[in-house]
């Protein structure tokens, strides 16, 4: 009985409940929403991590990181094999060779890891195959003529920019693809001033540009006009240089054979990937050794409960899963749920006020019934409890609205994405995808539904302690 | 039977400076199947007089005894269940509950008591048929007329069977007609069922039908006279 008359004093004043519940169901959709899409920046990282760099675990020659030196080999590959066979969860396994050396161009060097792969196992194991950009060739095949790359080289973007083999440049080629495009002649004819002039960063190509064209053409053009300079010679030549076993400087010249891209500028700017056999041969080091043995596990689940297997078959070796290999990255994945919940109790908390505000107002306005039902032997606990189960109603009911709407929205946006373009440049810095796919596990709204009874019960408080002073026999003299 | 005894009872309100003596040295008491009234002019003490006996309001001087319970030996809590088990309250401004039907109305109390479901919709029935409203089940008290929703505050109140009704002047709101099947019912109800009714009124039709009348002022009986009026 008590619920009921609770549930209908609810709608009771339709056009002030419905008020307090659209700002609560705006308030809960804004923090569902807002949390689906910072989870699904990190969920992304920590896919794009996995997925085309880290793998999920990595067993090391025991100083080969502290030391960074190319002695510190793995040999006894056949053993850390059988341990990571015999390891539930582990799907694939892969050995790198890796060498911190430099790259150099004609025109720039900068010091790099040089990963020595298996080409073909790495295909199968990380996506970076698939990140490769049209048109710059192919993931250690032929050039798009078809020919074969010798001692071919794959590099990211970001690099290929910082040794000036991607280069920006307006030509009479590009402009003439422009206009074919639609931008207008007063455009390409504003971009002759910089005709023929090489750009080697996104940057100062695109200050160049914007001092040039109205802010409308720089919404309107700029990217097609990046995308037209953007400009590679195939096959473009690398010098590697690094220590060998020996600790004596080597090196020799490789050719890009492709340009990947990813959201993370450090793996773009400071890895690129060789044949592993290349650098066996340019350091001497023996046949089926490596600095590094990397197994990949089916569920990202069971990366705690492998890693300590691992490590405790193989203790005379280095054993690092992804968390400890990023752990700023594992640290915020963990930390979500509780992110989450400080989140969402603040926008509640602001709600709050609201709630009690308009439980305030139905109390003042029921002063006499109150107190009529005091008279008639509604006792105390029942009076806070009617009071509490409305404050509680209003949230449940707004929450539940914000929660629907946040669900499809984040259904719908998980398959267009969101685009934050505009901030790409900062995002990808420090490896994070400015395209957002937002997503949200269950129990993210299992714990916004508690939330929100809290809120109910939490807003209730001061009205029905309100309700709980009236004296039934002025509350019913007051209005009468 | 004495339903009520009052026991040279006092009530004094402190107003900032003032000292008000609502009610001063009343003895009083009332028996089972009473159809009495408390009459006397505005600020006469005659509703607080009605709060004391229900339970409402705590005397400052005196006792009051009502079926066996001395009232200012029970705490807060306990009065508000004395009054669920034994005062049906009628109010001048009928004070239903706005969103409920009749039908949930009078079932009210019983709810609170936790009556059996079958056994408190028999009593609902059985009061809807008395009160004339045997049609109006489901309807809210604003699809209802003043005098039909103090008909429902009627069978709410006598709904779980408590031993006296308090009416603070229960005709007030009503015309001549609605107060005439009003009082109509409570005298059936009185006659059939010896329930005792007290009410507190300045309206003369109700004091046409009472039995006793007792006339208050300045918080003093100045008369309480049985009448010849057969029901």
């Amino acid at each position: 009985m008590i619920t009921e008359i609770a549930w209908k004093n609810v709608w009771r004043n339709k056009t002030r409940s419905l008020t307090v519940i659209a700002s609560v169901a705006v308030g809960v959709f804004a923090g569902v929403f807002a949390m689906a899409a910072i989870n699904s920046s990190v969920v992304q990282r920590i896919d794009a991590a996995v997925n085309e760099e880290l793998s999920h675990i990595q067993v090391n020659n025991k100083d080969f990181r502290s030391s960074g030196d190319i002695r510190n080999i793995i040999r006894d590959y056949d053993k850390i094999l059988s341990v990571l066979n015999n390891t539930p969860g582990v799907t694939d396994i892969t050995g790198r060779v890796i060498l911190r050396g430099v790259a150099s161009t004609a025109a720039k060097s900068t010091g790099v890891e040089i990963t020595g792969i298996d080409v073909e196992k790495e295909k199968e194991m990380f996506t970076l195959s698939g990140k490769l950009i049209p048109g710059t060739g192919s993931y250690f095949g032929p050039d798009t003529k078809g020919n074969t790359v010798f001692k071919p080289v794959f590099i990211g973007e970001k690099l290929a920019k910082d040794l000036n083999i991607i280069r920006y440049i307006i030509t009479a080629d590009v402009l003439k693809k422009l206009e074919e495009k639609g931008v207008s002649s007063g455009v390409t004819a504003k971009l002759l001033s910089i005709k023929d002039q090489r750009y080697t960063s996104d940057k100062k190509f695109k200050r160049a540009v914007e001092g040039l064209l109205t802010p409308k053409e720089i919404k309107k053009y700029a990217l097609s006009i990046r995308e037209a300079a953007w400009s590679y010679r195939e096959g473009s030549r690398i010098i590697l240089s690094f220590l060998d076993m020996n600790n004596v400087q080597t090196g020799a010249a490789f050719r890009v054979c492709g340009i990947f891209r990813t959201n993370n500028d450090i793996l773009e700017g400071t890895s690129l990937f060789v044949p592993i056999d290349e650098l066996r041969k340019l350091t001497g080091m023996p046949a089926g050794t490596y600095h590094r043995v990397i197994a990949r596990l089916a569920d990202n689940d069971m990366t705690d409960d492998a890693t300590r297997a691992i490590r405790n078959n193989l203790p005379d070796y280095e054993v690092l899963n992804w968390k400890e290999i990023v752990p700023d990255l594992a640290m915020i994945a963990d930390m979500m749920q509780q992110i989450y919940g400080v989140f969402m109790a603040i926008i509640l908390a602001a709600l709050a006020f609201g709630i009690a505000n308009t439980m305030l107002m139905a109390i003042l306005e029921r002063t006499r019934e109150i107190g009529m039902l005091a008279a008639i032997g509604m006792n105390r606990r029942k009076i806070f409890s009617m009071i509490m189960l409305e404050s509680i109603f209003l949230s449940m009911v707004g929450g539940i609205a914000g929660m629907v709407i946040g669900k499809v929205v984040i259904a719908i946006t998980a398959k267009t994405g969101i685009n934050l373009v505009k901030y790409s440049e900062g995002m990808e810095a420090i490896g994070y995808s400015a395209h957002l796919f937002p997503t949200i596990e269950t129990r993210f709204f299992i714990t916004t539904a508690v939330l929100i009874i809290i809120t109910g019960i939490l807003a209730s408080i001061y009205p029905a302690r309100k309700a709980l002073k009236l004296n039934p026999v002025e509350a019913l003299r007051g209005e009468k | 039977m004495k339903v009520v005894e009052i026991n040279d009872v006092y009530k004094t309100y402190h107003d900032t400076e003032v000292e008000v003596k609502a009610i001063n040295g009343i003895t009083l008491s009332f028996e089972k199947g009473d159809f009495a009234v408390v009459v006397g002019p505005s600020g006469s003490g005659k509703t607080t007089l009605l709060n004391l006996i229900g339970g409402l309001d705590q005397p400052t001087g005196g006792e009051i005894i009502v079926a066996g319970h001395r009232l200012s030996e029970l705490r807060p809590s306990e009065l508000i269940d004395f009054r669920m088990e034994h005062v049906g309250f009628v109010f001048q401004s009928y004070n239903l509950i706005p969103v409920l039907t009749a039908e949930e109305n009078i079932g009210f109390i019983m709810n609170l008591q936790k009556w059996p479901k079958e056994k408190r919709k028999a009593r609902t029935d059985e009061l809807l048929k008395s009160v004339g409203l045997a049609d109006r089940h489901r309807s809210r008290p604003s699809q209802l007329s003043g005098g039909q929703q103090q008909r429902v505050a009627v069978a709410r109140a006598l709904a779980p069977r408590p031993e006296f009704i308090l009416a603070d002047e229960p005709t007030a709101n009503l015309d001549s007609k609605s107060a005439d099947t009003l009082l109509d019912i409570m005298e059936k109800l009185n006659r059939e069922e010896e329930m005792t009714f007290i009410f507190s009124t300045h309206d003369i039709r109700v004091m046409k039908r009472a039995r006793r009348v007792i006339t208050i002022e300045d918080g003093r009986i100045v008369s309480d006279e049985r009448t010849n009026v057969v029901s």
